[in-house]
């Protein structure tokens, strides 16, 4: 308790921690739903091909004493479209050329490493992530890539919503399936980038797939699951910022650790994992459909069920009302 | 002199004269690279017909049918709908008027959509990009959902639905469009002889209350024959086109099936 006290008055002093406390609510919300559609389209090995491509992007800026963000965007959206267009022709499955680009990338990482005539601390700064130490402009900077990806995102929901359900079907109902596609793997490349700073270039990419993936084990609802992957990635950032500073810990680590036990949580509880394949119930009589525990209320249904049982004779039933289809079990 | 917008509208839009064909297929090829999937295909299809297009498989009937909707462009021959071609200015039109009823694949049982999500995915290309759904689109797609007798599924996960159900919701996402032309592949495909009936009823039912042209894709001749006012047999080519009881059609369908 007294922890957290500290935390909350620290939080009022001190600068940087207000920043790191933006930068960690900003990354948990748009990491978590950019995440949802990474998850739905099953494109969770993407992420990591980007990641992976965005940290040799930082070293190149670093060694070539530019500003890393413009490298890591240009890497990052670069492999994401290589991505994109190596899958859309079909020249090779998209996992092997995700994990060719995720290999070359890392190799360019080391090589620019290696080059470097001094070794940077940002270099790790980057690969692993320290949310104590973003500036002021880069927050700014953030903030404002942040709010343009949340923006677009929301302008083409449905569209994405559809391609995750049948990518076929909306392009033959009119959904510029293409453009998506790619401005999609843009948003990815982007969202990683402004990221990196924050969780590291090794796990910005749990803090896209683990909040989503938990909101998964909760709901049938897309907006739900968006809703609750944003609430489980801002609280496991935000819990994450506090650790890190209370225990002076990696800031990416303990964010990433926060989000994997929130996910082990949903999994074990997951009403979608407990729920018994139940099918939809209809009618006997009629064949309409009833929901769970209900049962027909039409009077000819009622009566049906009542002539069954043989007892008939107690009330009238006009026989025109009744079914066509009898009962096939007795029940005397 | 300028053109304005609304007049290059009226030459799109131009209606049909009375007793044109709606769909409009002259000598069209289509090829995967450089396998030719059909060709030589010359078809029309009339307002408030309902065809059904009959062939074993991989003879090209899908094909057929994304090249109706535009999904594939012919590498010969020209495709007509409502006597336009494709192009980006009147794709749109086209794709309001016209709704695709796949072959049903297996949905996810964890997928998060409820049924009425699926049927608002018909409402989208009405809406148009960037813009969410009002209430006018929602009454219409509970309207569909009613049509097809699902309305009280609306709020049930669409995984859990069985597969006659969710054909069923797709024909509602279909009508959620207000098509005039519906095309189906393969409607009963993986159900059980009860859906099968259910489902067919439905598309009949929709064929004779609203009007709508249908075509429908099917290797089973019999279901064809019975809710078909026209049939074309087709291998690679159409072979043949004609009454659904021309005795001609039992020779026909197996020369095609037996070859």
């Amino acid at each position: 308790m007294t922890d957290f006290l500290h935390f909350f008055n620290a939080l009022r002093k001190y600068a940087f921690l207000q920043r790191a406390l933006v930068s960690a609510v900003v990354v948990g919300i748009i990491c978590s739903l950019i995440g949802v559609f990474i998850l739905l389209r099953r494109m969770v090995f993407l992420g990591q091909g980007i990641a992976h491509s965005a940290f040799a992007g930082a070293a190149l800026g670093l060694l070539l004493g530019i500003d890393p963000l413009l490298t890591i965007l240009l890497f990052s959206v670069f492999s994401a479209i290589s991505i994109g267009y190596v899958e859309e022709k079909k020249l090779v499955e998209s996992e092997v050329m995700i994990g060719v680009i995720f290999s070359f990338f890392m190799a360019l990482a080391i090589l620019f490493i290696g080059m470097m005539e001094v070794y940077s601390t940002d270099v790790i700064s980057i690969l692993f992530g320290n949310i104590l130490i973003i500036t002021q402009e880069r927050l700014i900077l953030f903030l404002i890539f942040s709010a343009m990806i949340l923006l677009l995102l929301f302008m083409i929901k449905k569209e994405l919503f559809f391609m995750t359900f049948d990518i076929e079907l909306a392009e033959v109902s009119g959904v510029p399936v293409r453009f998506l596609t790619y401005l999609f793997l843009v948003m990815v490349s982007v969202t990683i980038s402004v990221s990196l700073r924050a969780i590291g270039a090794i796990l910005v990419f749990a803090m896209i797939i683990t909040p989503a993936a938990a909101a998964y084990q909760w709901t049938y609802h897309l907006n739900r699951m968006m809703i609750l992957s944003v609430f489980f990635g801002v609280f496991s950032a935000v819990f994450g910022l506090y650790l890190s500073y209370t225990f002076d810990l990696p800031s990416g680590s303990t964010i990433v650790s926060a989000v994997t036990a929130i996910f082990v949580i949903s999994f074990l509880f997951s009403p979608k994992r407990m729920a018994s394949k139940r099918t939809i119930q209809e009618c006997p009589y009629c064949k309409d459909y009833l929901l769970e525990g209900e049962e027909c209320q039409r009077p000819e249904c009622i009566a049906a069920g009542i002539l069954h049982r043989h007892i008939d004779h107690e009330i009238s039933i006009d026989k025109k009302h009744l079914p066509k289809k009898k009962p096939t079990k007795h029940d005397h | 002199m300028t053109i304005t917008k609304q007049k290059v509208k009226e030459t799109i839009y131009q209606p049909l004269e009375k007793g044109e064909p709606v769909i409009c297929l002259q000598d069209v090829a289509v090829a995967y690279q450089a396998n030719v999937a059909i060709f030589d295909i010359n078809l029309d299809v009339y307002p408030g017909e309902c065809l059904g297009i009959v062939g074993p498989n991989a003879s090209g009937k899908t094909t057929l049918l994304k090249t109706i909707l535009g999904a594939l462009k012919p590498i010969q021959g020209s495709v007509q709908i409502f006597g336009d071609k494709f192009s980006p200015k009147t794709s749109h039109m086209i794709r309001s008027k016209i709704s695709y009823i796949p072959q049903l694949q297996a949905i996810d049982r964890n997928f998060p959509a409820l049924v009425e999500d699926v049927v608002a995915m018909g409402r989208y290309s009405k809406a148009g990009l960037f813009r969410p759904l009002n209430s006018e689109d929602w009454e219409k797609i509970y309207e569909a959902l009613e049509a097809v007798g699902m309305k009280k599924l609306a709020k049930r996960p669409i995984g859990h639905l069985s597969g006659g159900q969710q054909q069923k919701v797709m024909i509602a996402r279909a009508l959620a469009n207000e098509p005039e032309i519906l095309l189906l592949d393969e409607p009963t495909t993986a159900l059980d002889f009860k859906m099968v009936r259910s489902v067919v009823d439905l598309v009949k039912k929709l064929h004779e209350e609203r009007e709508l042209t249908i075509v429908i894709v099917s290797h089973d001749i019999k279901l064809l024959r019975e809710y078909c006012t026209r049939i074309a047999a087709m291998d690679k080519k159409i072979v043949w086109k004609g009454d659904p009881h021309d005795p001609d059609l039992d020779i026909i369908i197996e020369e095609i099936f037996l070859r």
